[in-house]
């Protein structure tokens, strides 16, 4: 029993050791102010000061904002119809949206690169395409499973056979009885859109990720201050997801007894 | 769970011919915005690269592509890659599968669910970030190394450097056991207490447990997420870029260089070639991943 | 197979502030199939699992063949148990899940397999070995589960609510099924179930069970008729809760009086608990106490719903054939068929 009691305290002290390495020495370092041992805010002054920054976060917004208008306008209404009409296509479409998962995010830009047209590729908006291709593989999980646990075909029916048109079916029952996996989808496709680094460098875009890369060439204490400033936001933006989802599911009965 | 999801008979994916009268072209016209999307954005570019890949630069078909990369630098390369990708599944993946086996079995629910939001973010964007934090830790004026001095040991007395195959290694952990725990846990959750129960009544120790019921049922799941952190480090491209200058040859640097323009622009469909034999070593890993993972989710339910 | 006598003496557990066994006693003769029968929540499970060992119990100790074994791990305690569901284990097909326990107990490979195939010929899947749980039914799972429950000849069989998850044909089956089973082997058997239903069609006596505490433990029959308590009465078939008023023992009820089975309540208005086919209904003009609101044929029976001058609703069940004229709006006389009457708090 005693081995037992301490198995869950001393794994997470490992755990915390492990984190707190990196993330603790990265955040003490962007406190540094030029020399080693003085403290001060001028790092994250720094930042603030730099027009880019605000620029460049606005730049990943708008090209985030882009991939969830796509995923909303194509992936959701696909996976709604697979699941009201096309029942027997869910197999094919799993397989097909599954495959950005096996190709290589390097190997996809260098195709993206050779063979999308010149005037697209002109456009900044070409990312947002690109990053809901990259996000398919798990907005289309998301949207599936969440569509799988609601009988949405059947309660469609009742409500077309009470004598509801499609629009207001769609407003008044499927939507509201969706909206859990969309919202899901949708924080998935942002999530994965603002941290993208990969594509768009290769693809010779600036966004906050890469500008990022660039600030370490002359400023490498400003650098750190924004990959702490990043993760950290990641980390909340993420928590809030969870705490988003676990209201749906604590809905669930549990067990007996 | 009601007794209908027991009592239902598994049917097979229907399939996919049949007549195309006018019901079926009705259910398949919404579906076509979706397939377009996929086709133009992405089966188009890769069977582009696919194509070029076998011709030369001046557009004649050739393997000469095809056989460069089977020399120096990118046999080399090709080497290194594979070489970090099983280094880097084999050291994430069992600290990852016991850290995600104490968390399933002795965490509460509210910190399971803040040990996969942090694995979620890590996992996911932490690449370039983290090469940053490293630098800030182990690099020659980081905080680590100098709390390290103080103690006495001066890691840069000896020829460390985190821009080395083991820095990579070491950083790709960072995103490597995350990624471990979020695909390894559901077939931790998915070992019912049942049949620990039933097995105990049946005369079973625990360690009879594990090696006949517990072990077989994880086995698959291990393996399909050892395959998955394989090509995730395979195919990682922002950390490596982040953290190495130059010094080490790995196939998806070379293939940003060749994009890039940083060589010789009769090297463009070199870069083709080379993003072909990355997407087939990908695949042999993530298909077994895909099909394995699919099985086991039978009984995770 | 031999027999063996199972008690459980003076159990009791609590997880937190929540008491899950409070002194449970009960005695179970070889051969005997007792069910626990209670509320969700009422500590049968709890029970059964400390008589399994997979729980430990705060006081108290549990005998088998007269030898205390409160302290033997549950691998060796030669018990057999049915879960609710899906208890096999998932990478083993059906026959290997049956030879599980052989396997633990060093059985070799080739006899173990032979007697896993007997057993699940004896519930009826010898077609169905080599399946694995997912492409088996929910109701052939928990014959395999059965079946291998049974193939350690266990001193105890421990069924857990194990056709809780199962649809009502399948349930009504699998029910006679482990009874005839139960009989020809000779199992002690210890069967946990909320459904009365279960309990009563298949067991030799019931303990009804509610709060942790053992309320009554008796054969159906007497459990049905001279129900110990009122929560016995109320929870085991169907009662009316007629209004009466209680004098010294004696209960005034429908204008009858007849004697209190209870007497420590005090006097005053009191409820009578009334079976369904201990109410005849007939029709009258003159004096008259209730309206008929319903009859439902239900075969050989009917079922008439009527209600009291005082609003109080009355269920009568009566043969179909006395109850032809007994229409909806009818006014009629209701009597109670005893003497004596259960009565409980108002």
């Amino acid at each position: 029993m005693k081995i037992r009691g301490i198995l869950l305290p001393s794994t997470l002290l490992a755990a915390i050791i492990f984190i707190t390495l990196p993330f603790g020495s990265a955040t003490e370092f962007s406190f540094r102010d030029g020399g080693k041992t003085k403290h001060s805010l001028a790092a994250y002054r720094w930042i603030l000061a730099q027009e880019d920054f605000l620029h460049y976060l606005g730049v990943s917004l708008r090209l985030a904002l882009g991939a969830v208008f796509i995923t909303l306008l194509i992936m959701v209404p696909t996976v709604a119809w697979l699941h009201l009409r096309a029942q027997k296509y869910r197999p094919l479409m799993e397989f097909l949206t599954l495959l950005p998962l096996v190709v290589p995010v390097v190997a996809l830009s260098i195709g993206a690169q050779s063979a999308l047209p010149e005037a697209l590729q002109s456009n900044e908006y070409e990312l947002s395409f690109m990053y809901v291709i990259l996000a398919m593989p798990y907005t289309y999980r998301a949207l599936d499973i969440g569509m799988s646990a609601i009988p949405l075909k059947t309660i469609t029916e009742a409500a077309r056979g009470l004598g509801a048109s499609w629009i207001k079916a769609i407003t008044f029952v499927i939507a509201p009885v969706i909206r859990n996996a969309v919202v899901a989808s949708l924080f998935l496709t942002l999530a994965l859109s603002l941290g993208e680094f990969t594509l768009t460098s290769l693809l010779h875009w600036d966004t906050f990720p890469t500008w990022v890369t660039s600030v370490s060439q002359q400023n490498i204490i400003g650098a750190i201050a924004l990959s702490v400033f990043s993760l950290a936001a990641a980390f909340l933006f993420l928590f809030a997801i969870g705490l988003l989802t676990m209201r749906s599911k604590s809905d669930l009965p549990e067990g007996q007894e | 769970m009601t007794s209908t999801t027991q009592d239902r008979v598994v049917i097979k994916g229907a399939p996919l011919r049949g007549t195309l009268d006018r019901q079926n072209l009705g259910v398949l016209v919404p579906l076509l915005p979706i397939v377009l999307f996929l086709g133009f954005f992405f089966f188009f570019p890769m069977a582009v690269v696919f194509v070029d890949s076998f011709k030369s630069n001046e557009g004649n078909w050739s393997m000469i592509n095809m056989v460069t990369i089977f020399h120096d630098p990118y046999r080399m390369a090709f080497i290194n890659s594979i070489k970090l990708g099983l280094v880097s599944a084999i050291t994430a993946s069992i600290p990852g599968a016991l850290f995600a086996y104490v968390i399933e079995t002795k965490g509460s629910q509210s910190l399971r669910r803040i040990v996969s939001s942090l694995s979620g973010v890590l996992a996911n964007t932490g690449g370039v970030p983290l090469a940053f934090m490293f630098v800030a830790a182990f690099g020659a004026e980081g905080s680590a190394v100098m709390i390290l001095k103080k103690l006495g040991w001066d890691l840069y007395a000896g020829n460390f450097s985190l821009f080395s195959f083991t820095g990579i290694v070491v950083v790709y952990l960072y995103f490597q056991i995350p990624l471990m725990i979020i695909v390894f846990s559901p077939a931790i959750h998915g070992i019912r207490k049942e049949w620990r129960d039933a097995s105990q009544n049946l005369g079973a120790t625990p360690l009879q447990f594990w090696r006949f019921i517990g072990l077989p049922l994880l086995l698959p799941s291990f393996a399909a997420s050892f395959l998955l952190l394989f090509a995730s480090a395979f195919a990682a491209y922002a950390t490596a870029r982040a953290m190495t200058v130059g010094n080490i040859a790995l196939v998806p640097l070379q293939i940003g260089n060749l994009v890039d323009g940083n060589v010789s622009i009769n090297q463009a469909n070199a870069g083709k070639a080379l993003a072909v034999g990355m997407v087939v070593i990908s695949a042999i890993a993530m298909i077994p991943y895909l099909i394995i993972q699919r099985r086991a989710r039978r009984w995770q339910t | 197979m031999s027999s063996a006598t199972l008690e459980i003496n003076g159990i009791s557990r609590r997880f937190g502030d929540v008491v899950a066994l409070n002194k449970l006693e009960i005695k179970i003769e070889p051969g005997e199939l007792v069910a626990l029968l209670g509320p969700s929540g009422c500590g049968k499970t709890t029970a059964l699992r400390i008589v399994a060992g997979l729980e430990s119990t705060d006081s108290g100790s549990v005998l088998l063949r007269g030898a205390d074994i409160t302290k033997v791990s549950a691998n060796h305690r030669n018990m057999g148990m049915v879960f609710q569901a899906y208890s096999l284990f998932p990478n083993l097909n059906a026959q290997e899940n049956v030879a599980f326990g052989l396997q633990m107990r060093k059985v070799a490979k080739g006899n173990r397999l032979a007697k896993a195939g007997e057993l699940l010929e004896l519930v009826g899947l010898n077609t169905q070995s080599k399946r694995f749980p997912h492409q088996l039914s929910g109701g052939q799972q928990q014959r395999v589960a059965l079946a291998r429950a049974l193939a350690v000849e266990p001193d105890v069989l421990l069924l857990d609510e194990p056709l809780s998850a199962l649809d009502a044909q399948v349930r009504a089956n699998l029910r006679e099924e482990i009874r005839r089973l139960q009989l020809s082997l000779g199992t002690t058997t210890l069967f946990v179930t909320h459904d009365q239903e279960e309990a009563m069609s298949i067991s030799d006596r019931v303990g009804v069970m509610n709060h942790g505490r053992l309320e009554q433990i008796a054969s159906p029959d007497t459990l049905y008729n001279k129900p110990a308590t009122t929560f016995v009465a109320s929870f085991v078939g169907l009662m009316n809760r007629l209004p009466g008023i209680l004098t010294n023992g004696k209960v005034e009820v429908l204008g009858q009086n007849l004697s209190a089975l209870s007497s420590d309540l005090a006097n005053g208005q009191v409820k009578a608990l009334v079976r369904p086919e201990r109410i005849n209904v007939t029709q009258d003009q003159s004096t008259p106490n209730a309206r008929v609101i319903t009859r439902s044929f239900l075969g050989a029976s009917s079922r008439i719903i009527c209600e009291m001058h005082d609003g109080t609703i009355v269920q009568s069940l009566m043969t179909s054939h006395g109850s032809g004229m007994l229409n909806p709006g009818e006014t009629v006389k209701l009597e109670i068929a005893d003497l004596e009457v259960l009565i409980a708090h108002e």
